[in-house]
């Protein structure tokens, strides 16, 4: 039976939006001229329907009257060149998915298994001197990704207007009987090389207790009785995914011999989980009553109010992004979306934020990364965009960051956070576990070959040899009826456990949940695939997204069903908590794994790392020798406009920052709506008006000197911009995540691996010392090692290339009354400007160095004995509604910020920079670019003067000017010369220009 | 126990369904939220509420076109009830993704009683992306809708891809003759917006944000009402309230605009 293919397009008379886009890219990225570009949505149904059907749904459904034009004839539609786009087989479709949908509506029948709508496009392009290679470019670098698609193209003559593109059905046929496969464990040598061949990348050090476990007498003995003898892939697979760095943190568990190059001194630290996010978390819960859940579930909890508690979790996801950059991404943030799903009984999602760090986005270097960085960025922001906003969550906040050592591998940090009743029938909401005889049941998707072995690929240095398997691409929609269909049953009190399905898929999943009843029996053949053929180890550690795994009580189903199909969720019974100790799996009776739980928990050996310290001294690092410019507007100007400074408005509007209605604090403020605020407060309960204040920080430049500092400067940061829109000190959660290159030294492939090993521990001791002088509790954290890539050069050689040490910290804080909150631009002329905190000779690492070619020693330090009474002195000052505008002095410096101030207000600052409170800084270029920390810039309503003065009597904090009417930046040197008067619409121009014309 | 009984689609996708009933509430009804199945399979009933409310999210994630294939399930399922819904002088309100649902169940413009031809459209954004915005919106005195009664200016925000409102020149005359044009983009001042980007931000033809069948008791618009729900959604907030204070005028007490267009619906009902 032929499949009938429909083309539909936009109306000639109507804009098309996507090809002028194309047209748009084209023109910028490869300097090509496309006189014009029209798109044509192709629906290929592969389901048998009868003529009149097919114009029922062409009409009903796939054509609007208006403005579409359709036919399951190729559309006369002139083209100089064609280009058409689909999936690979077995890549996510969801546009053809919901085609599925509303044809089986409105036709009321059900696609049989072999069945299907498949969705591709084809663009039709106008451009007289293009030539082939054109084309292969704008097919290869711009409309399609060779991971997950396929592409041809068409010349004018070549095209047949009968034929069209042909039939093309991306259909999985694996024709493959499930086998499960034994392995011989006779000897060390023979189980690494079948790691190897099979891609388990099982430790080798684990190897050993892998073999010790099966050869043992009394195993044996309990497998022979379930038919068992070696090892099956069920359970060796099983084993890799628990094991892996990604699941297990085997990297922040390590021993580290940690050596001192300049003292001489050696020490050893066991375990920098536990000695440097562990133990200050607990002994600080300990304390602060606000702490509810830390340490053991997909997120962690604080109180919020006496009813509720927020949740917060933050996680990476790398590897995908730097392969298939929308599917990565958009993966990512529908991924961490999960875990506060999947945290407590179940918490209902109220604000995502973002984080990239790529390489710059104009690279023209000779390094051929999979994806050039512009391109990665684009599909990077698409993929949350469309992540976040079909998802119905607010995306509050985000950065952007660029630098040469990410090509090698992007970063995109997603974090997400939800909120929960304090209680579900009675029960605290934050506790859950299994009990035997409970059902085990998988909800959502269903699991086809994606995603097996992300976990190990992520686990491993990015190369052209990497599975490109695991790059998937996310589905909202499907999660979103999931998760409003899985709150709904949690309020009915018919959840006992749930978590989600990310890395491992079932078999972290149910491996987990199983620890609680201590035990669990799994009929794989009962999991729903996407096609047939998967093998049982395929099943078990398959990534398919947008499940989660529940536990309920039996007599519960009926009801727990009901509501599944109420919300159109698929979801399956596959098997049932014991208290056997055994992890039990059979495939249609025959069983196929057969462990014991605490396997994993038993001696498996730790890593160990070898550190090495080698100070910036010792390195060569020093500080720039350099006299004080004398064209400060022109620096200004370029330090504004500098990628990790200037504006990206573009990315921030594409982001739905406002649904759910409880917006308060926006990222982007000001008269103008369009200067980033230093933070993000929500009101997650609408009929309170109590807030959740939420930011981060990204300082990697300052690991080129000392990632100690780069960690507490990241820390002292997040922390200062809560202060800065009205937070408490004493409530702030954080949130930690490592993103490290490889820190295995190895003399050849890692040469520096003990220096960066060093740092990890540096960073660390910074995480541990800071959050207990803050006072912050790590609510959530995560780490992604293996930052490096290596990528090929011009003369076909490669290099291996490795991101800087980078720590992405979150905070987060309850705020008891949203009306007293406060945002970073100027407000009103007369206001009286203060500079809060001290300006020191700190601009190691700085803006203003790196813009000179410098890198410098003296990096900014963080001194929380100072700093902690500005702060709370600030808190007091905004709750007393004194101040008029509170910004922090972040990357830099005090010039880049008072301008920003000032076009927050469009409005003028008169500063005289003599009365900034300093510690031996006596050039204005040092004082004016200096990223000191724990410093404000503050104005005050002149009728608040003595109030607020009286606040920060005897402490750094001075009136260091005024806001004035006319819109002009003016500065009064140390000398008491002018060095600075510009207009802050020139200053505005400056910041916007660099990324101006995106939309 | 309000008289006014409001009814808040669910599911599938669809997402301001919190806040969209939490402003009905502050608006004085009773908003109950109902999944599109239990309102097609009977468990919940229309004859019990007076006003219906299609809200914003991503039905079926927007795939073939916003709003499509909701309005192709209801129509399917339960076409004939909504139209004796709206018969019997009910009011219904497309927000967003709703608007673009009445549209594409043709319960809008509906010219005249009985006309449900799909015959204007919501398509992509000129801007060729999906944008979070405030706007400003310039109400038509002259036009029959409910929700706008006693409104000239509003900010709100929007949140689309898809907001771009077309029709053929000789519908455009119609729905202009009938007043159905009911709120349009604007400068701040209020003066027309005459395409000008971002202050109509998707290029919609005439400005038009938001459209009310011939009767004024079916409302669709792009802007979210619900989503200014509170003073400290605006965001001016912080700078406003700074000059209040200033002149010693204490903090807003009344609705925002948001809430004061439901109440509208509210009001209509009662009376």
């Amino acid at each position: 039976m032929m499949p009938n293919r429909l083309e539909i397009a936009l109306k000639e008379s109507l804009l098309d939006a996507e090809g002028e886009g194309i047209c748009q890219k084209a023109k910028n990225y490869f300097g090509l001229q496309l006189a014009s570009v029209r798109t044509i949505n192709v629906v290929t149904i592969d389901a048998g329907l009868s003529d009149e059907m097919l114009q029922a749904v062409r009409t009903e459904i796939f054509t609007n009257p208006v403005t579409q034009i359709s036919s399951y004839t190729p559309l006369d539609i002139e083209f100089d060149w064609c280009i058409w786009v689909g999936f690979r087989p077995g890549v996510r479709d969801n546009p053809g998915s919901t085609a599925v949908e509303a044809i089986e509506d409105l036709l009321g029948f059900k696609f049989g298994a072999d069945q299907a709508v498949y969705t591709s496009k084809r663009y039709c392009i106008k451009g007289k001197e293009l030539n082939a290679a054109d084309l292969d470019k704008i097919a290869a670098e711009l409309l399609a990704n060779n991971i997950i698609q396929q592409w041809k193209i068409f010349s004018g003559r070549q095209w047949d207007p009968a034929e069209g593109i042909g039939y093309i059905l991306p259909k999985v046929i694996l024709d493959h009987v499930p086998t499960v496969t034994t392995i011989p464990v006779d000897s060390d040598l023979s189980l690494k090389k079948i790691s190897d061949e099979r891609n388990l990348a099982l430790n080798p050090n684990d190897i050993a207790t892998i073999r010790a476990y099966f050869q043992d007498a009394v195993t044996r003995s309990a497998r022979a009785q379930v038919g068992l003898g070696d090892p099956t892939d069920v359970e060796l697979e099983y084993i890799s995914q628990a094991r892996s760095d990604h699941c297990n943190h085997n990297t922040f568990r390590g021993r580290y011999r940690y050596h001192d190059l300049a003292t001489g001194e050696t020490e050893i630290i066991d375990n920098l989980f536990k000695t440097c996010i562990q133990a200050p978390t607990l002994a600080l819960k300990a304390k602060k009553p606000w702490v509810i859940s830390v340490l053991w579930d997909n997120a962690g909890a604080g109180r919020f109010d006496r009813d509720h508690h927020y949740v917060i979790t933050g996680e990476t996801h790398n590897s995908p992004s730097n392969m298939e950059a929308y599917g990565g991404a958009i993966t990512g943030i529908v991924g961490v979306y999960r875990d506060p799903l999947g945290t407590g009984k179940g918490s209902k999602l109220v604000m995502g934020s973002y984080g990239y760090c790529v390489a710059p986005r104009d690279y023209e270097g000779d390094l051929k990364p999979h994806l050039h960085p512009r391109r990665l960025l684009d599909g990077v922001i698409e993929g949350v965009r469309d992540g976040g906003n079909k998802s119905g969550i607010p995306t509050t906040f985000g950065q952007v960051l660029f630098h040469p050592g990410y090509l090698g591998k992007c970063l995109v940090f997603v974090t997400a956070v939800g909120i929960m009743p304090a209680q579900v029938n009675g029960l605290p909401a934050e506790d859950k576990r299994t009990s035997a005889g409970e059902l085990v049941i998988m909800c959502g998707g269903r699991v086809g070959k994606d995603g097996i072995h992300g976990v190990t690929a992520s686990s491993e240095v990015f190369s052209e040899h990497t599975p490109a398997g695991h790059v998937q691409i996310g589905d909202p929609y499907t999660q979103k009826k999931m998760h409003d269909f899985l709150l709904e049953a949690r309020d009915e009190g018919l959840i006992k456990f749930i978590t989600d399905n990310g890395g491992g898929g079932l078999s972290s999943s149910v491996g987990e949940s199983a620890l609680f009843s201590n035990g669990c029996h799994i009929e794989l053949e009962k999991v729903p695939l996407k096609y047939e053929g998967l093998d049982q180890w395929e099943i078990w550690i398959s990534e398919s997204q947008e499940r989660m795994t529940v536990a309920i009580h039996p007599d519960d189903r009926n009801r727990f069903f009901e509501l599944s199909r109420k919300h159109a969720v698929e979801s399956t019974v596959i098997g049932h908590y014991t208290d056997s100790g055994k992890l039990h799996i059979s495939y249609t009776g025959k069983t196929c794994a057969f462990v014991d739980l605490d396997l994993l928990e038993s001696g498996f050996p730790q890593w160990e790392f070898e550190a090495e310290w080698i100070s910036p001294e010792q390195r060569g690092l020093y500080e720039p020798v350099l006299n004080a410019p004398r064209d400060y507007t022109t620096l200004l100007k370029d330090l504004l406009g500098r990628p990790n400074i200037c504006s990206t408005e573009w990315i921030t509007r594409q982001y739905d920052h406002e649904v759910q209605g409880t917006s308060v604090i926006k990222p982007l403020v000001g008269i103008e709506r369009d200067v980033d605020s230093d933070a993000a407060v929500i009101r997650p309960v609408l009929d309170s008006d109590k807030g959740l204040a939420f930011a981060q920080a990204l300082l990697p430049a300052y690991s080129a000197i000392d990632a100690f500092h780069m960690s507490a400067c990241s820390i002292d940061e997040a922390v200062r911009r809560l202060i800065a829109v009205g937070t408490d000190l004493d409530h702030i959660g954080g949130v930690d995540n490592f993103c490290w290159p490889s820190i295995q030294y190895d003399s050849i492939h890692n040469p520096d691996g003990k220096f960066k090993a060093a740092q990890l521990v540096r960073a660390c001791r910074a995480l541990r010392d800071l959050c207990l002088s803050y006072e912050i509790p790590l609510l959530s954290g995560k780490d992604s090692m293996y930052v490096d890539g290596n990528l090929a050069g011009r003369f076909g050689e490669t290099h291996k290339v490795s991101a800087l040490e980078t720590l992405q910290f979150s905070a987060i804080s309850v705020i008891e009354d949203i009306n007293r909150c406060v945002s970073m631009d100027a407000k009103i002329p007369g206001d009286l400007l203060y500079i809060v905190g001290t300006t020191r000779n700190e601009l190691g690492g700085s803006e203003y160095y790196e813009h000179l070619g410098y890198i410098g020693r003296n990096v900014p330090q963080v001194r929380p004995a100072d700093f902690i009474p500005l702060y709370q002195k600030m808190r007091q000052a905004v709750n007393r509604e004194l101040v008029a505008s509170a910004h922090g002095i972040y990357r830099g410096g005090l010039a880049v910020h008072l301008a920003l101030v000032a076009m927050g207000g469009n409005l003028g600052l008169k500063v005289d920079l003599a009365r900034v409170p300093v510690d031996q800084v006596e050039r204005n270029d040092l004082l004016l670019f200096s990223e000191s920390a724990g410093r404000f810039i503050v104005t005050v309503n002149p009728a608040h003067r003595e109030a607020f003065e009286d606040i920060f009597k005897g402490s750094d904090c001075a009136n260091v000017g005024t806001v004035t009417e006319q819109p002009e930046l003016f500065v009064r040197g140390l000398e008491q010369s002018t060095i600075l008067a510009v207009p802050v619409e020139d200053l505005k121009t400056a910041w916007q220009k660099t990324f101006g014309d995106l939309i | 126990m309000s008289d006014v009984n409001v009814l808040v689609l669910t599911g599938y996708g669809l997402n301001c369904d919190h806040e969209t009933a939490y402003a009905f509430e502050l608006a004085g009804a009773r908003a109950v939220r109902v999944h599109i199945n239990s309102l097609i399979d009977g468990s919940a009933n229309l004859d019990n509420f007076q006003i219906l409310v299609f809200i914003g999210g991503f039905g079926w994630g927007d795939d073939h076109g916003a709003g499509v294939i909701q309005a192709v399930r209801m129509k399917t399922n339960i076409g004939r009830q909504l139209i004796e819904f709206v018969d019997k002088g009910n009011l219904v309100l497309g927000i967003c993704n709703g608007f673009q649902a009445l549209v594409n169940l043709g319960l809008l413009p509906g010219l005249t009683p009985n006309d449900h031809r799909r015959s204007v459209a919501l398509t992509f954004n000129d801007c060729g992306n999906f944008r979070d915005q405030w706007v400003t919106l310039k109400v038509n005195p002259a036009s029959a809708c409910i929700f706008t009664r006693g409104i000239e200016l509003a900010e709100l925000p929007v949140r689309h891809g898809e907001g771009k409102f077309f029709a053929d020149e000789a519908m455009l005359v119609e729905l202009r003759r009938n007043n159905q044009v009911a709120i349009q983009y604007a400068l701040p001042s209020g003066e027309p917006a005459n395409g000008r980007f971002p202050f109509n931000p998707n290029g919609s033809v005439d400005d038009i944000a938001g459209i009310c069948d011939a009767t004024g008791r079916i409302f669709g618009l792009m802007p979210h009402p619900e989503g200014y729900n509170h003073p400290t959604n605006h965001p001016d907030w912080t700078r406003r309230k700074e000059i209040d204070r200033r002149r010693g005028v204490s903090r807003q007490r009344d609705f925002p605009v948001g809430v004061r267009i439901l109440q509208n619906g509210v009001e209509y009902v009662r009376c």
